[in-house]
């Protein structure tokens, strides 16, 4: 068992506390030694949320099918033919828009939560903290699977009925990938902010129900970005999830306009708040724990 | 050699200001305003420093057992869980060796509705060990944790013990070469506590693996440990031989008791007489603060009369975790002269008492007349722990118990008459 010897040796070695936090590159090393651990948050993340329940995972899709359904009965009558946007049905539309998204809000509203959610074992226990922002995407996850599953199959459906392939089966799709990805790490970069803020104050927890309805409506999800008139456009330039967003259905649906600049505007965003994200993590985790 | 420095370690917190020190009766403005006020202000404005920890810097041998003993807030569990890496400290520096296992508290990465195999392998993970390390221990967790019946059993239905026997013996078992223990051993039953207590100390001298042991319990500590830390405010007080500082923490738990004002001890009766001290002493008459077992130990009274002559009657009452183990009283009464000094002694025979801890209650009975009586009682006047000759010998528990452990005679031999099966 070559990784076991290498594990023990590792930490048969010296170790040094000191006030001064270790530098965030150290930190990262130590997650690696750490990975059993990213698993057993993750999955524990996702069966909390079904746990001695009659339906068991069935809430899951519950979850996910019930706000989608309700969401395209009213903005768009799915089956309605008329109901088109860019000669994509609407509900196609809507399913794509609803990918990242619901990957990004769900994501975040957990990463927020993971810290203050796992305090009994964080003032008793040590292991690196940063487990517990990136493991919490673990049900942002599943729900971006089930919505991907529910897409597959309408597209499949829809081909049944108009005999057209909705989706672009082309290179296209790798960048509805780079969105899922962009999404995911978006999410944890806020999350590193959030999460330590609402281990002191859980008013970010509430402040982030009231914000995410907003930001919802300023991303386009259930609308294209070419429906916003040119005089508002750099608004949506300063939202990194509008292209985002706009990127994946792009990339699936081959419609519309992929916006480049916004795209590259999202991107340093999205790094840039990554940086200072791990930055702010590192520095604070342990004045949070003091809090919890 | 050393596996442990912890140099000039201290931890301050922000404490907010609890409500109990707003007045206690404040008017309808008063109220009004802290209703108000918002929480954030309120943190900020009233904030307080708190050192839990100040300057503690020592160091320990590898394979040692360190008790760490202390009143509540004295800073135990800050140190234990700054050495954890639970909390950061504000200032300082510790440096060890190895891998660091804590028991913190009892069921602290445990989830509750996960089997016991299955916590089993997430603890070794919040451990930072590897699946293949708590999969090759495994025999050893159950068979130490005597759980192999219930495996599959989420731990809901754990009885506390089951329950302490795990999170010890996946603790003993991940191969740590320093345990934290934080008084987690207060919880199981007498029996499980003899064998974890015998297995860190098997395990201190075999693997050298070195043990930080929080407790209150001084008969334990004074029995495992090899060296105590005695924190007292978040400063190392004392730190030296458990004997020594146990005793001396023991006896300015009573001082400090008897000083605590409310405290009844000999307030009304200094009118007619007044405990002076109260000590232990060997057999050449110099006071000692622990006896040895071999010895005879006489427990010395002294006292002063007041006003009149009387009759008194001296008692002792001897106890050992909570137990009166006996009162012992001066067969008769005898007379006294007013003001002056007097001192009894009684003697404890050798190879009478256990090795632990006692604690001694003093009455003394004055009479004047026929009908006027007063005591004079001094409860926990003493404390002292009795060691062995060969200090403390690890099978102890199983040959000798209780809170007494007279040396009795015993005879084995063949008995003529009886029926051979």
């Amino acid at each position: 068992m070559p990784s076991v010897s290498e594990a023990v040796t590792a930490d048969a070695g010296l170790w040094v506390i000191e006030p001064r936090q270790h530098s965030a590159f150290a930190r990262i090393r130590e997650l690696w030694s750490y990975r059993y651990l990213w698993w057993y948050f993750a999955s524990i993340t996702v069966t909390q949320l079904y746990r001695r329940s009659a339906l068991g995972w069935l809430w899951l899709v519950l979850r996910v099918a019930g706000p989608i359904g309700l969401n395209a009965i009213v903005f768009g009558d799915m089956l309605d033919q008329a109901q088109k946007v860019d000669r994509v049905p609407y509900f196609l539309f809507f399913l794509c828009g609803m990918a990242t998204w619901v990957l990004f809000e769900r994501s975040l509203l957990f990463i927020t939560r993971s810290v203050e959610r796992n305090r009994r074992l964080v003032t008793r226990v040590y292991f690196p903290r940063l487990i517990l922002p990136v493991s919490a995407v673990a049900p942002g996850l599943v729900y971006l699977a089930i919505i991907l599953v529910v897409l597959a199959a309408t597209i499949v459906v829809f081909h049944q009925r108009d005999g057209v392939w909705y989706v672009s089966w082309t290179p296209r799709l790798l960048v509805s990938a780079g969105a899922i990805v962009a999404s995911l790490l978006f999410a944890i970069a806020v999350g590193l902010w959030t999460s330590v803020l609402q281990a002191r104050y859980r008013d970010v927890r509430y402040a982030l129900r009231y914000v995410t309805p907003f930001w919802f409506l300023l991303t386009p999800v259930i609308y294209p970005l070419s429906e916003i008139s040119e005089r508002y456009r750099w608004l949506v330039a300063l939202n990194p999830m509008a292209p985002i967003v706009e990127a994946f259905k792009w990339g699936t649906l081959g419609e519309g306009i992929f916006p480049t600049v916004p795209a590259v505007i999202s991107l340093v965003l999205v790094v840039l708040t990554m940086f200072t994200g791990m930055w702010f993590f590192n520095r604070e985790e342990a004045a949070s724990v003091d809090k919890l | 050699m050393k596996s442990l420095f912890v140099e000039g370690v201290s931890k301050r917190y922000w404490i907010p200001r609890a409500d109990a020190e707003t007045p206690r009766v404040e008017s309808r403005l008063d109220r009004m305003r802290r209703a108000l006020a918002l929480p954030l202000t309120r943190e900020i404005l009233n904030a307080r420093e708190l050192w839990a920890l100040r300057d503690a810097s020592f160091d320990v041998e590898q394979g040692t057992v360190l008790g760490i003993i202390g009143s509540n807030g004295a800073g135990k569990s800050t140190l234990l869980k700054i050495i954890a890496k639970v909390i950061a400290p504000t200032a300082g520096r510790i440096r060890g060796r190895g891998r660091v296992v804590s028991l913190l508290e009892l069921g602290a990465g445990f989830d509750d509705e996960a089997t016991a195999l299955e916590n089993i392998y997430m603890n070794a993970a919040i451990n930072g060990i590897p699946r293949a390390v708590a999969q090759r221990r495994l025999d050893d967790i159950v068979t130490f944790a005597e759980i192999r019946d219930h495996l599959n059993t989420p731990l809901q239905f754990f009885s506390s013990g089951m329950y302490l026997r795990l999170a010890f013996s996946v603790a003993i078992n991940m191969e740590p070469s320093l345990l934290l223990a934080d008084e987690i051993l207060a919880v199981g039953d007498l029996a499980f506590q003899e064998r974890c207590l015998q297995k860190v100390r098997e395990l201190a001298r075999e693997t050298g693996l070195t043990v930080l042991f929080v407790s209150h319990d001084m008969e334990a500590v004074s029995r495992i440990c090899d060296r105590v830390l005695w924190l007292k405010e978040g400063v190392v007080h004392r730190d030296g031989i458990p004997e020594e500082v146990v005793t001396e923490y023991q006896n300015a738990a009573w001082d400090m008791l008897a000083s605590a004002p409310g405290y009844k001890g000999s307030s009304h009766a200094a009118k007619y007489g007044e405990i002076l001290d109260v000590k232990l002493v060997a057999m050449d008459g110099r006071e000692i603060g622990s006896p040895p077992r071999s010895e005879d130990v006489h427990v010395r009274i002294r006292f002063r009369t007041r006003r009149a002559k009387a009759r008194v009657r001296c008692a002792i009452d001897l106890m050992s975790k909570g137990v009166l183990v006996f009162r012992s009283a001066q067969p008769e009464l005898l007379p006294v002269a007013a003001e002056t000094a007097y001192e009894a002694l009684v003697r404890i025979p050798a190879n009478l008492l256990s090795e632990t801890n006692y604690t001694v209650n003093v009455s003394i009975m004055l009479l004047r007349g026929e009908e006027e009586e007063h005591a004079l009682v001094v409860n926990k006047a003493l404390a002292f722990l009795v060691y062995g000759e060969e200090g403390v010998s690890a099978d102890d528990g199983r040959h000798r118990k209780g809170v007494v452990n007279p040396t009795l005679e015993w005879t084995l031999q063949t008995e003529p008459d009886a029926v051979r099966v």
